[in-house]
């Protein structure tokens, strides 16, 4: 464990607080059966309880009650007591932490210092103690090394679990509920978060409750192990030394599916014969895209019936080579080849082939299950490849459409998914989801099965049901390439190593496609008050709204690039910002100069369409003022941070902070939902949605992964909901680090906008080409 | 209908925010990959720019589906405004104007959705409430934002027409498909709308 770091001014008399549960029962209003039921237990002050049981045995549930979030609204039965400290928990009287299992959604604003900070300005603490608590708390959970202005977007996993730690720590909470930390987290990342919850319990004497089923991090620094059954009960409340020497305890809970310190699951290791050569990488360069990151190169040869495990440290980019290898994506550089005997009459290239010929040849299962759903239902999911699959040449179907039921009828057998066959598949668990999204691919029975960390996350007996399936598939001759941490796989598997090491002088893999928290720099407009900014641009271009004229825009546009050097934007910056709105202008005025009100000589006859002297004037006019409209927009944003303008907002016009912060945290998820547009439309491919066919077809694949996007957008929202929550969000009066003033500078600035709006329509009016739109 | 069904009704929870403000964020995401595409359908326009209107209900789905999904007084309007702010950050061809029809979009769909008192979310409410988006969103750009001021008269009222009805069928019908689709998924199961795949496919149901 760390070193106790600060104990200065945060270790006043604090304590921990104790929890009293008498016959506590909690039912959701749409359930049959109640989550937790008759639930009796005392948790002390300060104590560590490691708190484990099976799916469904309502251990978030419990969590999401101690933390106060569980809805009272009537309808839901509830009965006996859970008393914290003495007072009901649904009171939420003391300030309590939970931190759940995504590390995406735990974070909630997009600057580390606002991140820590957010909680305690919740609970409405003095922004000059949160200020002193903010160093304290990033160096407890050793984070103490990030600038406050760092972008939370750019940590690890392990890092933004270890940032929302340090939010908890400067609530300072008397209870800490973890909610399976550690399982989204790399091998790396979790040792160091394991340390800094031991830390941050040990500096504020809090109670800590830790629920997780990876036990090996955390049974020898418990005090205590309560295991709970289904329905909620307490099946065990034992001393953690037990989960190591009582030899019935522990097959009793590896059987339930928790992985008990030191235990490997039993499974028949594989006995390869390898077949024919399949696949062949030969210096092969993968990257994301063309300006990505590129990994190193790769020589590798796969051949039937043979495991190869892909190792390697993070920012290696292995999923990306797996991606590039399941013909999902082109190869940067080098080549990937298929044998003749997988690529049965096509060409060499995976990537070149279509969906439905890919499914059959190449299967490619991605990390997050939910990525490659499809369909409304489980059967319809496991047919959905069989029914598009393509054997030789390309053309002909792999199956005919009668063969397929009764493969469906065997997979959803092997997979144990048959009571399951009609559910929705988003609404299996985890080790389902799983297991189905294994099925579906093998269901087209591909010569080659590519797996994206296929344990990562699951409980044990998934991992022995997986495990199995795994080494069946080999036994008949598929190829398997697995990028895994997981040493106990590469070997129950036999498979060959390969080790992808991260590529030196490269930057981190940062998010592609719009960002919206780009750094602001240090410029003289950066430091202006972003309400006066706002205002000044609404001043300077609303106006030209009201007249169709080239003189009025020409003065916009002309001032604003004078303005430019505040801005610290070069010519190059100011370009590349700007060249969509020139096309946009452009595109404007083409319109118009063809379809506007036609007058003077006639320039060009096209059709029914003439453009004339009148119409190319408008048109002109048109597209000026379009660019004009747009420019001065660019001088704003490329000086002003969102999260800075919400607090101008909500501060000084007094928009209700709910909707202002809420709306920040949303936007704060942007980056993340363009990476996941991306990978759903290859995760999509790797099922056989294609992206060639009519326009019918790739409207409905597009409308398909808009959808998928939306789900999982959903879910992001549901899990920050609850993370904001237990930060105190929402429930009065808030305080602030970062007050937003209005300075004489401010003034001016905003004077400056209005003065131009006016010069503007001065100029035109003066001119005489001030023309009244609606006139 | 006692005091309590009725806070239900018109508070805003914490989850009602978070998930409306990340549903206004990914159609920022949809608009953004539609974009990209977009120039290539104008093209298929280029020979009759007005009926690039047609395409003009996918900027109009946040508001319908939000207010779909939410089902609470503003979503629509929240939906639509702060979809146009995250366009507005990430660098939109209309500058701050994209802000004021945002607004005009959202107050469309809101309109229809208020006269039905927020107690009908069927799908003749949802095709209503996004033709009244598309044509404040026309209107508003035809003859108050008077983008097209150049256009004849007959051309003015055709865009009004095509706005209207790619709000019918991309902002209304098709918000309205995929809220039932989220709903079986069980992503909306923490918000009003969980069991929207179980009411009625009728035009005018309960």
């Amino acid at each position: 464990m760390s070193s106790v770091a600060n104990t200065g001014a945060t270790a006043q008399t604090r304590r921990g607080i104790e929890i009293i549960a008498r016959g506590f029962c909690w039912q959701h209003p749409e359930r049959s059966q109640p989550a937790i039921s008759a639930f009796d237990v005392q948790i002390n002050s300060g104590e560590k309880v490691l708190l484990i049981g099976p799916s469904g045995a309502g251990k978030s549930t419990l969590l999401h009650a101690l933390a106060g979030l569980l809805e009272v609204d009537g309808a839901e039965q509830i009965a006996g007591q859970l008393l914290i400290d003495g007072s009901d928990a649904f009171a939420r009287e003391y300030p309590v932490g939970l931190m759940q299992q995504d590390p995406e959604t735990q974070v909630v604003q997009s600057r580390v210092a606002d991140d820590v900070a957010f909680g305690a300005e919740n609970l409405a603490v003095d922004p000059a103690i949160i200020r002193q608590r903010i160093p304290e708390a990033l160096d407890a959970v050793g984070l103490g090394m990030l600038p406050m202005d760092h972008r939370t977007q750019e940590l690890s996993g392990g890092q933004k679990q270890r940032l929302a730690l340090a939010g908890i720590l400067a609530m300072q909470p008397g209870l800490m509920l973890l909610d399976e930390p550690t399982a989204n987290v790399d091998p790396e990342g979790i040792g160091p978060l394991r340390d800094a919850v031991l830390n941050a319990a040990q500096l504020s004497g809090a109670t800590l409750i830790v629920v997780e089923h990876r036990l090996d991090a955390w049974a020898e620094h418990m005090d205590r192990v309560i295991v709970l059954e289904p329905g909620g009960g307490v099946a065990h409340d034992l001393d953690p030394q037990r989960l190591i020497d009582d030899e019935s305890l522990r097959a009793e809970l590896s059987e339930a599916g928790v992985w008990v310190p030191g235990y490997s699951p039993q499974v028949q290791p594989a006995s390869p014969r390898p077949g024919a050569l399949l696949l062949e990488a030969a210096e092969l360069v993968s990257a994301r895209s063309g300006q990505a990151p590129r990994t190193q190169a790769v020589d590798l040869a796969v051949s039937a019936g043979t495991a190869t495990v892909i190792r390697g440290e993070n920012g290696a980019g292995k999923s990306t080579l797996a991606l590039t290898l399941g013909g999902l994506l082109e190869p940067a550089q080098g080549a990937l080849q298929a044998s003749d005997a997988l690529a049965n009459g096509l060409g060499k290239s995976p990537f070149s082939w279509r969906a439905g010929a890919l499914i059959g040849r190449i299967g490619s299962v991605f990390q997050e299950p939910e990525h490659q759903f499809v369909t409304q239902s489980v059967r319809e999911e496991l047919a959905f490849a069989p029914l598009r699959a393509k054997a030789s040449g390309g053309h002909e179907l792999k199956y005919e459409p009668q063969q397929v039921d009764a493969l469906v009828e065997s997979l959803l057998q092997r997979l144990g998914l048959q009571h399951l066959a009609e559910a929705n598949p988003f609404t299996l668990s985890g080790g389902e989801k799983r297991r189905l999204s294994v099925g579906t691919v093998l269901a087209a029975a591909p010569d080659v099965l590519i797996l994206d960390e296929p344990t990562f996350g699951q409980d044990a007996r998934t991992w022995r049901e997986l495990a199995g399936l795994l080494v069946e598939q080999l036994e008949q001759d598929t190829a398997i390439i697995a990028v895994t941490h997981d040493e106990h796989l590469a070997s129950v598997l036999r498979a060959q190593e390969i080790h992808l090491a991260a590529v030196a002088k490269q930057q981190p893999a940062i998010a592609r496609g719009p960002v919206l928290d780009a750094p602001v720099g240090h410029s003289w407009l950066a430091k202006i008050n972003p309400l006066a900014k706002l205002g000044a641009v609404a001043a300077a271009t609303l106006p030209l709204i009201t007249t169709l004229d080239w003189v009025s825009a020409l003065v916009v546009v002309a001032a604003t690039i004078l303005a430019f050097p505040l801005a610290g934007l070069s010519p190059a910056r100011f370009f590349k910002r700007a060249w969509p709105l020139l096309i946009a202008g452009v595109v404007a005025a083409w319109g118009i100069a063809l379809v506007g009100q036609d007058s003077g000589a006639v320039y060009a006859q096209l059709g029914i369409f003439s453009i004339t002297e009148g119409s190319v004037h408008g048109g002109i006019a048109t597209g000026l003022r379009a660019f004009a409209l747009a420019l001065p927009c660019i001088l704003l944003l490329a000086t002003t941070n969102p999260s800075d303008l919400g607090g101008a907002l909500s501060q000084q016009l007094r928009v209700p902070h709910r909707f202002v912060l809420g709306a920040l945290a949303g936007m704060r998820l942007l980056g993340l939902m363009v990476e996941e547009f991306a990978t759903l439309g290859l995760a999509r491919r790797a099922r056989g949605v294609g992206s060639f066919g009519t326009v019918a077809q790739r409207i409905s694949a597009k409308l398909g992964q808009c959808l998928a996007l939306l789900v999982q957008a959903l879910r992001r929202a549901g899990r920050l909901a609850v993370t904001m929550e237990a930060k105190g969000f929402g429930i009065g009066q808030r305080t602030w680090i970062r007050t937003a003033t209005f300075t004489s500078k401010d003034a001016a600035v905003l004077l400056a906008g209005i003065v131009l709006g006016t010069v503007a329509v001065g100029a035109a009016v003066l001119a005489g080409t001030y023309n009244l739109v609606w006139g | 209908m006692n005091q309590s069904a009725a806070n239900q009704r018109s508070g805003w929870r914490v989850v009602d925010i978070v998930t409306a403000s990340v549903i206004a964020v990914a159609s920022g995401v949809i608009f953004w990959a539609w974009s990209a595409g977009y120039g290539l359908f104008s093209l298929a326009f280029a020979a009759f720019p007005p009926a690039a209107a047609l395409l003009t209900g996918v900027w109009l789905f946040p508001a319908v589906l939000g207010a779909l999904i939410i089902r609470k007084p503003g979503a629509a309007l929240y939906c639509e405004l702060l979809a146009a702010v995250v366009e507005a950050l990430l660098g939109s061809h209309y500058g701050l104007t994209v802000l004021l029809s945002g607004l005009v979009q959202g107050l469309g769909a809101e309109v229809v959705f208020a006269a039905f008192r927020y107690r009908k979310w069927n799908l003749g409410v949802a095709l209503l409430a996004g033709l009244f988006s598309g044509l404040f969103a026309g209107i508003s750009e035809a003859y108050i934002m008077a983008y097209y001021v150049e256009y004849t008269p007959a051309l003015k009222l055709f865009h009004v027409i095509a706005t209207g009805v790619s709000g019918l069928i991309v902002a209304g019908l098709l918000s309205w498909l995929a809220t039932r689709g989220l709903a079986k998924t069980g992503a909306l199961s923490a918000l009003a709308s969980r069991r929207a795949h179980l009411e009625s496919g009728k035009l005018a149901a309960k």
